[in-house]
């Protein structure tokens, strides 16, 4: 099937919309393909190959949104496109009764562009059965432990393909391809069940990327580490309380800067647009240029164009060009992730390119994007010998909770080590930390150099209501916090 | 809506067109037409239709059986011709595994049908939820923000094992919260939920949730600790879900990743606290068959403070030799049977008993963001939200500044103190609905707070 035909599938939406009275109109055509593959225990726990393909119109009508999508099949008869844009009309139209106060959308040019995410070896070339011996030979060398009761592994290969076109003129088509993998392992012994993971957690790392990704995890040589770390984990002293040196590794920390600096600086959340569900945000608009959101250390840096990054693409779902800027510069708060019907709020004349929806089932909404705390000076051995006897080094998640704002949080690790005489030394389970977002960012002291710096794939955020789920990545190296709260949770 | 001859013809056509030596295929549909709304109106909303097609093909084989799945969105015979050789492709490349059972052959199970109405409810009535709200909470200074949705599902099974199965459910919801302008000082939640657009009472919502906004404007601080907690319908949910995400089924038990090891048969809570997972329940009806195509039974959890046992699908009941309660997953699956449709059994007290029962505590309407940090104990942490209140001498008080627990639900229930009698579906941040009264649970842990 040729592109040309999703596109004009696309237009004929868009002008069948605005043929109706819709002010504005876009329509997206997508195509989803994935393929994953599970082992667990030496057997195959999931092994599935599925396509999405629907298409989706979204107008305005009298500044009320409206939004229709349904599934396409091969035909792509133009009457589906006339039939979603006759009903994304009519419930703007119907829906207009309710709203107050229309939103002018900020200015984009109309770009006109193909984009596809750069591969060395494209992952859906690589024979399904080279891909499961990689994932047997992991499970083979996570084995051997009669503690073990779970061994998991798993691969997931996704490519987006997306057609998209607006009233404004606005041209697209996106080829977004990315992969990944992981290993896990579960112990349970002395009354303890506890997991290993490798890369991360959430199945892995995933990167925008080709099978090169994969190859270079090279999970088989984890395998015997996550095995043994999970066993031991179970016989492990358990998380001390109370105010500790504590630092952080990447896996970690890709997930406090994304609970802590990515949800509470989307802007929709601000304004009280996910109160419903998600939340709102303590990082409000006053704040914007001068709160200090963290030591002279932080800079946190949202970028939709950076390589590798889950959300790195050509341009987001309202046809806005992927950027780069700064959330916090020198620790302090400098910019929000927006989209065209938000940035005008904030006096922005142009959007930062963070509207995404999930496949053509959903309207779009504002995700943050690719969003990194840049690396420092430090290399790692050099940071733990400089932490006192009984500092703390986490890392991989294991749990996560925030407040509705995003300042209270609790988070729990897969593994902590306590530091003593300059080295990691005793095994500590269930490592769980509490704080408070601009105390916890103030109290970054150190951060480690680019050498220890990793992009960590996001694959599950969940955003909406109904909830919609969206990839990001956050890059991060270990980095050093002081007076951190550790809660012996146990 | 996909109706069910048109469902089953799809399905049947390309059950006759496998080469596999066993076929199951899936055919679902969905319209969903939901507005969500803040405090300028309708955001985010869609008139949305989905339908598609999974299929699982399984080759037999002295060691095992090989099985892969595909999928695909759309009922065209092309593409979901290119899902079954996709599915057979891949069986053919997995690893034969000997644990499989070969499918399950025909059944009967209970008709259920989606309300039409339901399904075809208009946004103009949806506007008009909207309208009411915005209108309340700007009467009151208070700032609107929620969702309006009602949704038809149907799902169609049907194996080369001759297992034929087809049911369709509709659900209608509206769920307020009403905040301060600042988002910071006041704050309520109310939801009602029904399988009938025509149960649902918007104003009654709207009431509920202004009133409670209003009332909680100037909350005090109170200190982390032990209190004694009226938990509200939607605060038990987003506790005793995580029972249901782990903890309920036969494989989280193999894993050694439930409370229930070791448990089964102890009286493990008081005698007023019975659970059952039920998804033929009135008030909450689900999908009559599991993902299997097995028939969904009650099955009982927790009979009077005593651990029954977990729930099963065809295999775990295979492996522990017991009943097929008819809770498995869609297949291929690595997390085994889950206990999706909890339901408390009622007590006799009111809402109003609950809390006069208090002599110092916490009324809690809502907790945010529940997560599960040890899987063996259900130890969970999560925020207060919404709308959290002094208890003082068996008397309602002032709002409360939000607070963290770190608490065991297996020490919480076990500090069951009282029942209510008054029934509501609930939910939570994340997937599912229990429904649930409200419960009094003494001595429940708080481990930080917040400033507002």
């Amino acid at each position: 099937m040729s592109s040309e035909r999703e596109m004009d599938l696309a237009r004929a939406a868009v002008e069948a919309a605005c043929k109706d009275g819709a002010a504005y109109a876009d329509a997206r055509v997508n195509r989803l393909r994935t393929e994953d593959l599970v082992v667990k225990n030496g057997a195959v726990g999931n092994a599935s190959a599925d396509e999405e393909y629907g298409l989706g119109v979204r107008v305005e009508v009298d500044g009320c949104a409206g939004f229709a999508a349904a599934p396409l099949d091969d035909e792509l008869s133009p009457a589906t496109a006339g039939e979603l844009a006759r009903r994304a009309v009519a419930m703007a139209r119907q829906l207009g009764a309710a709203r107050t106060t229309p939103r002018p959308w900020a200015d984009e040019p109309a770009h006109q562009a193909d984009w596809s995410t750069p591969l060395v070896q494209d992952p859906f070339e690589v024979p399904r059965a080279e891909r499961l011996a990689l994932l047997l030979a992991a499970d083979a060398a996570m084995s051997g432990a009669p503690e073990t009761v779970v061994r998991e592994g798993s691969l997931s290969l996704r490519r987006e393909e997306q057609w998209q076109a607006s009233s404004e003129g606005a041209r697209l088509h996106q080829v977004l391809t990315r992969c990944g993998a992981g290993i896990s392992s579960t112990a349970a012994a002395h009354g303890q069940v506890q997991r290993r993971s490798y890369p991360a957690s959430f199945g892995g790392n995933y990167k925008s990327a080709g099978w090169e990704h994969v190859v270079g995890l090279d999970l088989p040589a984890h395998g015997a580490r996550v095995r043994d770390e999970a066993v031991a984990l179970c016989s492990a002293a358990p998380c001390p309380s109370g105010p500790h040196t504590l630092v952080i590794g990447g896996s970690q920390l890709m997930l406090q800067i994304h609970e802590s600096v990515g949800h509470p600086n989307e802007l929709d959340r601000v304004f009280g647009a996910e109160v419903d569900l998600a939340g709102s945000s303590f990082a409000t608009t006053d704040k914007l240029g001068g709160f200090r959101y963290g030591s002279d250390l932080v800079n946190l840096v949202a970028d939709s164009t950076v390589p590798g990054g889950l959300d790195t693409r050509g341009f987001d779902d309202d046809c806005v060009a992927s950027g780069r800027w700064h959330v916090v510069k020198d620790g302090v708060f400098q910019g929000y992730h927006t989209d065209r019907e938000w940035a005008g709020r904030i006096g922005e004349a142009r959007s930062r390119g963070t509207s995404r929806a999930q496949g053509w089932y959903h309207p779009p909404i504002i995700r943050m994007t690719n969003l990194s705390l840049m690396p420092g000076t430090w290399d790692f051995d050099a940071l733990i010998a400089d932490c006192e006897d009984g500092a703390v080094f986490v890392d991989t998640v294991k749990m996560w909770s925030i407040d509705q704002r995003r300042l209270n949080f609790q988070f729990t690790c897969e593994i902590g080590w306590e530091i003593q005489g300059g080295k990691l030394a005793r095994l500590l389970r269930n490592p769980t930390y509490q704080g408070n977002t601009p105390d916890f960012w103030a109290s970054c002291d150190a951060i480690c150099s680019p050498a220890h710096w990793e992009l960590w794939g996001v694959p599950n955020c969940g955003k909406g209501n109904p909830m919609q789920v969206a990839e990001m990545s956050h890059g991060a190296a270990p980095a050093r916090f002081r007076n951190v709260t550790l809660v012996g949770a146990e | 809506m996909l109706q069910r001859e048109e469902a089953l013809e799809v399905a049947r056509r390309l059950v006759d067109a496998s080469t596999a030596d066993e076929t199951e295929v899936v055919v679902h549909g969905t319209r969903d037409r939901f507005a969500r709304f803040a405090a300028d109106g309708p955001t985010q909303s869609a008139d949305r239709e989905g339908a598609g097609v999974s299929v699982r093909a399984r080759l037999r084989t002295p060691d095992g059986w090989r099985e892969a799945s595909a999928s695909c969105d759309g009922l065209g015979e092309a593409q979901t011709l290119r899902t079954l050789r996709r599915a057979c492709e891949l069986a053919a490349l997995a690893p034969p595994d000997p644990e499989q059972l070969p499918l399950g052959g025909p059944v009967e199970v209970r008709a259920q049908a989606a309300d039409l109405a339901t399904v075809e409810h208009a946004f103009a009535e949806k506007a008009r939820w909207i309208a009411a709200a915005t209108a309340a909470c700007r009467a009151e200074g208070l700032v609107p923000a929620g969702l309006a949705q009602t949704l038809g599902t149907s799902r169609t099974l049907v194996t080369s094992a001759g297992r034929e199965v087809h049911a369709s459910r509709s659900r209608a919801s509206f769920q307020l919260t009403a905040s301060g302008p600042d988002f910071v000082h006041g704050a309520g939640f109310a939801d009602t939920r029904a399988a009938r657009a025509s149960e649902l009472d918007a104003d009654d919502v709207v009431r509920r949730a202004v009133h409670k906004a209003a009332a909680g404007r100037e909350a005090r601080s109170v200190a982390a600790g032990e209190y004694t907690v009226v938990l509200e319908p939607n605060a038990v949910s987003a506790l005793l879900l995580f029972a249901a995400y782990q903890g309920f089924g036969a494989q989280d038990v193999a894993e050694e990743s439930s409370f229930l090891c070791g448990r089964v048969g102890q009286r493990l809570f008081p005698e007023a606290l019975s659970i059952d997972d039920d998804a033929h329940a009135p008030e909450n009806p689900a999908l009559p068959f599991d993902g299997e195509g097995s028939p969904r039974r009650r099955a009982p959890l927790v009979e009077r403070g005593v651990l029954v046992g977990p729930v099963t699908d065809a295999l775990w009941a295979h492996k522990l030799g017991c009943a097929n309660t008819g809770h498995g997953l869609p297949r291929p699956n690595t997390s085994g049977p889950k206990a999706e449709h909890l339901v408390v059994h009622p007590g006799a007290e009111s809402l109003a008993q609950l809390v006069a029962g208090v002599e110092r505590g916490l009324l809690v309407t809502q907790f945010h963001y529940t997560n599960l940090i040890d899987p063996k104990e259900l130890l969970l942490t999560g925020m207060t939200r919404n709308g959290t209140f002094l208890i003082e001498n068996g008397e309602l008080g002032p709002a409360v500044k939000n607070l963290r627990f770190t608490e065991s639900l297996v020490r919480a229930l076990g500090n069951l103190s009282g029942v209510g009698r008054e029934r509501a579906v609930a939910g939570a941040l994340f997937d599912g609905e229990v429904l649930t009264p409200a419960l009094r649970l003494e001595n429940f842990r708080f481990t930080s707070t917040t400033d507002f």
